[in-house]
């Protein structure tokens, strides 16, 4: 029962509450989608990649989700640029390695620096698409009402559900060893020395939490049979179906010729 | 034939001193038992038996048996013993699936792997969520709830698999004294055909659900009777005290004034009435 624009779902989410074209589709639709983009990105030059990862941030933007995709790109891409520049633009020496004063460049490793950057961003800005427009809980609904297993679906979910509270444990530890004298201010020799003391409680109780969870799920008659039945599961049009199924023929199709050239 | 039937269980972890020294005990359809005790006596560990999560691969019995409905609970499949009986653990967060993103769909996660009918689903749903006062929280992420709101989500999720029984398992230990009070009233409207285990260390929330009352004390039951015999037992107020109604009246009936035969208050309401009624008696 996700309504577009709850907003007391959990922080850990990319989702950004819409109800744009892209926020309509199936997830299961998109997820495809997404599959294919990233087999596509492959088999295109550069251009084609720039093409994709252009399209995609528009439509990111005519979702609604511009700001999420301009913060997370910067914020992956900008420090991926500078490491991918670093090692084939000038560490890696080419034949046509310019030395200029004490710093040397290559325009080949340039360029081939920019084809990884690309096709990196392209299928970064297509997940960002995905993650902005499809809220986990409708990725689940279409999961289950596609016959997935149960076990698969609470894979997906789980590690998005239980970050917030695994962080918050986290904190508790911290401020609580904290307070009886764990000294986390100091060096990185004495950081380093204290790191067990926050893991090892950590690491026990989430230990802990698994065995009642498992007892909860046990509870609740979870995986008693092989299929649930979903409410309020994600409409499911004919033309997406068939789009679905096209893209799963062409993704084998497009690996094999990429293999074969 | 009983719904629980437990013969000289002893169970212990590991090579440890047992945690459940011989106990019996037989629970029938319908009943209100509170199962009480202080800390260590054992009474998680009961409740995880009856409610079936014990025995598991590591954790068996010394000697003993539990049947649940005439069988052990090793032969029931997974989704009988789900629809027969519910556990509702101390720890509200630990009590939450993990699979859900909202409060509604935590509610008809059970009832979905029961492979209901989505209209008996959401009939099941809309009744706990009045039932536990969760309509206002429907759309929550379950796990930004406070403790007392992820205890009720917790019962109400129980209650949608409309199981035969209920095990709670300190089900007030995180509630505010109004919030409690709400809950008990809620329980106690529940059908009168669902079972009810209260495993707790207090003597409030026993009162006003149970109807019968045992007290475990290292692992061993040493009463097992109606409120007035609990209250009267020297164990009972060594762990918990008494209601300040009920210790006013033992004070009385110490000093020798109180009537021969004339049952405890429990509440204030019981306690009015009696102890005009010894004022009277004593000019």
């Amino acid at each position: 029962m996700i309504t577009q624009g709850s907003s007391q779902t959990g922080t850990a989410l990319l989702y950004v509450p819409g109800n744009s074209f892209i926020h309509r589709m199936n997830p299961l639709t998109k997820l495809v989608g997404l599959l294919w983009l990233a087999a596509t990105t492959f088999m295109l030059p550069p251009g084609g990649m720039a093409t994709i990862f252009v399209a995609t941030f528009l439509f990111g933007v005519l979702a609604g989700a511009g700001k999420a995709f301009i913060k997370r790109l910067i914020l992956t891409l900008g420090p991926f640029a500078i490491f991918l520049f670093v090692i084939h633009g000038v560490l890696i020496e080419r034949h046509d390695t310019i030395q200029h004063e004490w710093i040397s460049f290559s325009p080949e490793g340039a360029q081939y620096m920019l084809k990884i950057l690309v096709r990196v961003a392209a299928l970064l800005a297509a997940s960002m698409l995905f993650v902005t427009t499809t809220h986990p809980a409708n990725l689940l609904k279409a999961l289950d009402s596609h016959g997935v297993p149960p076990g698969i679906a609470y894979l997906i979910a789980s590690p998005l559900l239980l970050l917030e509270p695994f962080s918050a444990r986290a904190r508790a530890i911290r401020d609580a060893q904290q307070a009886r004298g764990l000294d986390l201010t100091g060096s990185w020799k004495a950081r380093v020395k204290a790191f067990p003391a926050l893991l090892i409680p950590l690491v026990t109780l989430a230990l802990s939490d698994l065995d009642h969870r498992a007892t909860v799920l046990d509870g609740r008659a979870f995986r008693a049979r092989p299929f649930r039945v979903v409410l309020d599961a994600p409409v499911d049009r004919p033309y997406e179906r068939w789009l679905r199924r096209a893209l799963l023929i062409a993704i084998p199709l497009q690996i094999g010729v990429l293999l074969w050239l | 034939m009983a719904l629980i039937d437990i013969d000289n269980l002893v169970f212990g972890y590991g090579k440890a001193a047992p945690v459940l020294d011989g106990v019996s005990l037989s629970i029938a359809h319908g009943e209100r038992i509170a199962i009480l005790g202080g800390n260590g006596s054992g009474k998680t560990t009961l409740a995880q038996w009856i409610a079936g999560s014990l025995p598991r691969p590591g954790m068996t019995a010394r000697s003993g048996t539990l049947h649940a409905e005439g069988k052990p609970w090793s032969d029931w499949d997974a989704l009988k013993r789900a629809e027969t009986i519910q556990f509702v653990g101390q720890i509200p967060s630990q009590q939450i699936s993990g699979f859900a993103f909202t409060v509604y769909d935590e509610l008809v996660f059970g009832p979905g792997n029961l492979g209901l009918e989505e209209a008996e689903i959401r009939k099941r749903a809309d009744w706990a969520l009045d039932t536990c006062n969760l309509r206002h929280l429907v759309e929550r992420d379950p796990f930004t709830l406070s403790g007392g709101e992820q205890q009720r989500l917790s019962i109400a999720a129980a209650l949608v698999m409309q199981p035969k029984a209920l095990v709670l398992d300190e089900p007030t230990g995180n509630f505010d004294p109004e919030s409690r009070e709400k809950l008990l009233n809620q329980i106690n409207q529940l059908p009168e055909d669902l079972t009810v285990i209260l495993c707790d260390m207090a003597l409030k929330p026993a009162l006003a659900i149970a109807r019968r009352f045992l007290l475990l004390d290292e692992g061993r039951i040493v009463a097992d009777s109606d409120a007035q015999a609990i209250l009267a037992h020297p164990r009972t107020l060594e762990v918990f005290g008494a209601p300040a109604v009920t210790e006013a009246a033992l004070a009385i009936r110490a000093a020798g004034r109180w009537p021969e035969g004339k049952p405890l208050p429990l509440t204030y309401g019981q306690a009015e009435a009696l102890f005009k009624e010894v004022s009277h008696a004593h000019g």
